[in-house]
């Protein structure tokens, strides 16, 4: 049977279709195929008109249609005053489409940061929320207690963008009935159960604290380039970025794109501190012992590091 | 595709009918009301309807802020606006960057280039040639054998072919789209030679696939037709030039009469493209030491460029502001959600170059540029949605080698890639380049380290902008106007006009996406 899938764009980029065309194994076209996806609807794609995605949604309604997946890209736009007028279509504020689909889909894919949290426009004058969430509160547009017809909630995949693999592993599971396994944040265990940090070519830089002050400097980026690759889940390392290399990794601190607070309220590019310690520490940890690990690690860093004679 | 909804009879005169076009395979999609007598259009507004408040998210911010944030305002150039933004604070802090830093920036400036023109072309453009409209041309089995969406033979190579050069950027840059590996003083990556190597090896395959596939010629016999007339001798030379994807377009446009359409307003803006680093093998140049040098064409005649004649008009979009246009320095974006009162329509600000709209994009890069072939079209037949597709279509054959000896010049040149610079906490700046789909701009003002003021102009706010305070209708809305619509429930030619400015809304960014 096949799996009737719909893509619709609200308060984004655009980015989470472009970064979905990076997949290599398989490709969009390819995982199309072996899923059988019927796409009724995406705007980057689909040569229908958009009024047709208006009869789409009446027939939804009526019955007459059904819809397995709803993928969401972008931040649901409740401004000015909750009126959502700065986000339309067909002369009417998005939302209202977008809660229409929602109470009839099988499942809701909350694709990148924005449909998952609110993300960019969070908090400010557009009024954006994510689909269950607003930043770390759940609730959001669709309500704490929202269920989809399958029994689970929005699957969040956040990410500015969210990765490729993260999309098409996401809907490979659902197409064959695998169970997938939900955190705190209702984001996949598979992607979302590890730091950034985890698999970082610098991870020998930053086990003995020899660090990057200086852009193009070898070296940690979390004690002064503001890197939050330690304290941030996701698996920019885990599952390369367009097969071949991450932020960390070319010596681009991670924003913490992933996070429900992205973007952060205070300056990128610096990492708050106290003495030379980030104020902001790994998940759990007991700041002394950290701080008496660091120390340790330092003194015995290697020559080699020091000295920034390393391949990355 | 289903009838088009009439919405309202609005106009009081007899037989007059708006329309409303929803417009999607745009970034964002795009609303287009058109005003109908006798199947002609007379009359036709471009409407962005929806506001995301980037400039104003970044006051109060730190100096460097822009270079994670704006990138997030454009999923399909986000490396373009990182550049923009990366500029403006070269200008801020005064900061030179050193050769290889220019080189990085290029390279990987131009392989968004090529992703978005190949993208654009086939999956957004040309997939029009499958609609039903196009069931009596000859070549109508064809067309949708080659681009039917996902499925078409040159789609599925397209989605192949574009993510792999977009690997570029990941090597150089972490990841596209979103990174922010350039700032301030050059950028953050020192690139082994064995990257650069397989950067290098990337785009030599593309050029292979893009001779092979797309030109049906080696690049350097293309860059030989000169002229309308050289076209021609092209097309009829080879069974290969006419079976590759550029010859097909040509024959598949000659047979929609796609010269006949999209005419615009005659004006064409450029930011000029690609700074030129020191010892480049890369011969021509320009006095400002940019590959493409920035300009405005007026009446088929070019003038010299100055940002300072750029100003932004709100008078028919949804902001409030003081008397006509303002210098982006001095712009402020206001949303003032007012619905139909006043003749405000739209969520895009109207830019003016000396107060003239202007159309940007690959052809205005050409046009700005004198190529001698786009300069034929222009003097012979004026810009139409045939010229405008055919310059997107072959840009990747100037920026290829381009890219090719800008790699081959960072692998030999053993010097640094970021110039450290001292911290400065007043003062203002702007980043001017030719993304994707052309002229963008940045113009930030620091107050006591943190931004005070930060202005974007896109290319889709130039292309697909409302009418100012003098009336003047923007390029994409005086494209459509005139234009004969065969079939009324199904308006191919509006769509070709509008899909030929590869309008990109989600970037119009005060911050429309006219969706």
């Amino acid at each position: 049977m096949s799996l009737k899938l719909l893509w619709i764009q609200c308060g984004g980029c655009g980015g989470d279709t472009w970064s979905f065309f990076n997949a290599e194994s398989p490709n969009v076209t390819e995982l199309f195929s072996s899923l059988d996806v019927e796409l009724l609807w995406h705007p980057s794609i689909s040569i229908r008109s958009p009024n047709n995605l208006k009869t789409i949604n009446e027939d939804l309604l009526s019955g007459a249609r059904e819809l397995d997946v709803l993928c969401v890209e972008g931040s649901i736009l409740r401004g000015p005053g909750g009126t959502g007028r700065y986000d339309e279509i067909f002369g009417k504020p998005k939302k209202d489409l977008v809660a229409s689909l929602a109470n009839r889909a099988r499942y809701i894919l909350a694709i990148g940061t924005c449909a998952s949290y609110g993300g960019i426009g969070a908090n400010t004058e557009i009024e954006a929320t994510g689909m269950q969430f607003l930043r770390e509160e759940k609730g959001g547009f669709l309500g704490e207690e929202f269920t989809s017809a399958s029994g689970m909630p929005v699957i969040n995949l956040p990410g500015c963008p969210c990765h490729c693999d993260v999309v098409v592993g996401t809907l490979i599971a659902i197409g064959s009935g695998a169970q997938l396994e939900l955190d705190e944040y209702n984001t996949p265990v598979e992607w979302y159960g590890m730091m950034v940090h985890q698999g970082c070519t610098r991870n020998e830089y930053h086990e003995y604290r020899v660090e990057e002050r200086k852009f193009g400097e070898k070296g940690c980026m979390f004690f002064h380039l503001g890197c939050h690759g330690p304290l941030v889940r996701g698996p920019c390392n885990k599952t390369l970025w367009n097969n071949r290399s991450s932020k960390t990794r070319v010596g681009v601190p991670c924003f913490g794109c992933t996070r429900p607070d992205f973007p952060q309220q205070y300056p990128f590019f610096q990492t708050r501190n106290i003495e030379g310690i980030p104020i902001e520490l790994p998940e759990g940890i007991s700041r002394a012992h950290y701080m008496a690990y660091k120390g340790m690690a330092a003194a015995a860093a290697p020559k080699r590091l020091k000295t920034r004679k390393t391949g990355i | 595709m289903t009838p088009v909804e009439i919405f309202t009879l609005v106009s009081q005169m007899k037989q007059k009918k708006i329309h409303i076009l929803p417009v999607n395979r745009v970034e964002g999609d795009l609303e287009i009301r058109i005003e109908v007598e006798n199947n002609r259009v007379c009359d036709a507004w471009s409407a962005g309807i929806m506001y995301r408040g980037f400039e104003n998210l970044l006051i109060g911010r730190a100096v460097l802020d822009g270079l994670v944030l704006t990138p997030r305002i454009c999923g399909i150039c986000s490396t373009s606006h990182l550049k923009a933004a990366a500029k403006a604070l070269d200008m801020f802090f005064r900061v030179k960057i050193p050769d290889n830093a220019v080189r990085i920036r290029n390279i990987t400036l131009i392989a968004e280039k090529i992703q978005n023109d190949i993208r654009h072309a086939f999956m957004l453009f040309m997939a029009d040639f499958t609609n039903p409209a196009y069931q009596k041309h000859s070549l109508y089995d064809e067309a949708a054998r080659r681009y039917q969406p996902l499925t078409g033979e040159t789609t599925a190579a397209v989605v192949r072919e574009t993510k792999r050069i977009l690997e570029i950027i990941a090597i150089l840059g972490g990841q596209w789209p979103h990174s922010s590996f350039m700032v301030p003083g050059g950028v953050v990556c020192v690139p082994s030679a064995n990257d650069l190597a397989q950067c290098l090896f990337l785009i030599r395959n593309f050029r292979k696939w893009f001779e092979s596939r797309v030109l049906g010629c080696p690049i350097e016999r293309w860059l030989e037709v000169k002229s309308k007339a050289d076209l021609d001798v092209w097309l009829e030379e080879a069974e290969s030039h006419a079976n590759a994807e550029l010859g097909f377009y040509l024959r598949f446009a000659k047979e929609a009469g796609l010269e006949k359409i999209g005419r615009g307003c005659g004006n064409f803006i450029s930011f000029g493209s690609l700074d030129l680093p020191n010892g480049t093998g890369v011969k021509r140049g320009t006095k400002n030491r940019q590959f493409l040098k920035p300009g405005f064409f007026h009446k088929l005649e070019p003038r010299p460029f100055d940002q300072k004649k750029i100003t932004e008009d709100v008078s028919h979009s949804w902001f409030e502001a003081g008397e006509g246009g303002q210098h982006p320095f001095d712009g402020e974006t206001r949303p003032y959600a007012s619905g139909k009162e006043s003749g405000k329509y739209s969520w895009a600000k109207a830019p003016r170059y000396d107060a003239m709209p202007a159309e940007t994009g690959p052809l205005a890069e050409m046009v700005v540029a004198s190529n001698p072939l786009f300069i034929d079209f222009i003097r012979q037949d004026g810009p139409s949605v045939f010229t405008r597709e055919l310059a997107r279509l072959i840009r990747p054959a100037y920026l290829i080698p381009l890219m090719e000896q800008w790699l081959e010049d960072t692998v030999c040149c053993h010097e640094e890639f970021y110039q450290d610079h001292r911290k400065k906490e007043n003062g203002k700046g702007y980043g001017l380049l030719e993304a994707p789909r052309g002229a963008l701009g940045h113009w930030v003002k620091i107050k006591d380290a943190k931004i005070q003021k930060y202005q974007i102009i896109t290319p889709t706010a130039w292309n697909a902008s409302p009418r100012d305070a003098s009336g003047f209708r923007g390029p994409c809305e005086e494209a459509i106007v005139g234009t004969e619509i065969k079939d009324l429930n199904n308006p191919i030619e509006v769509d070709h006009i509008i899909r030929s400015f590869d309008p990109c809304l989600v970037c119009t960014v005060h911050a429309i996406d006219a969706r």
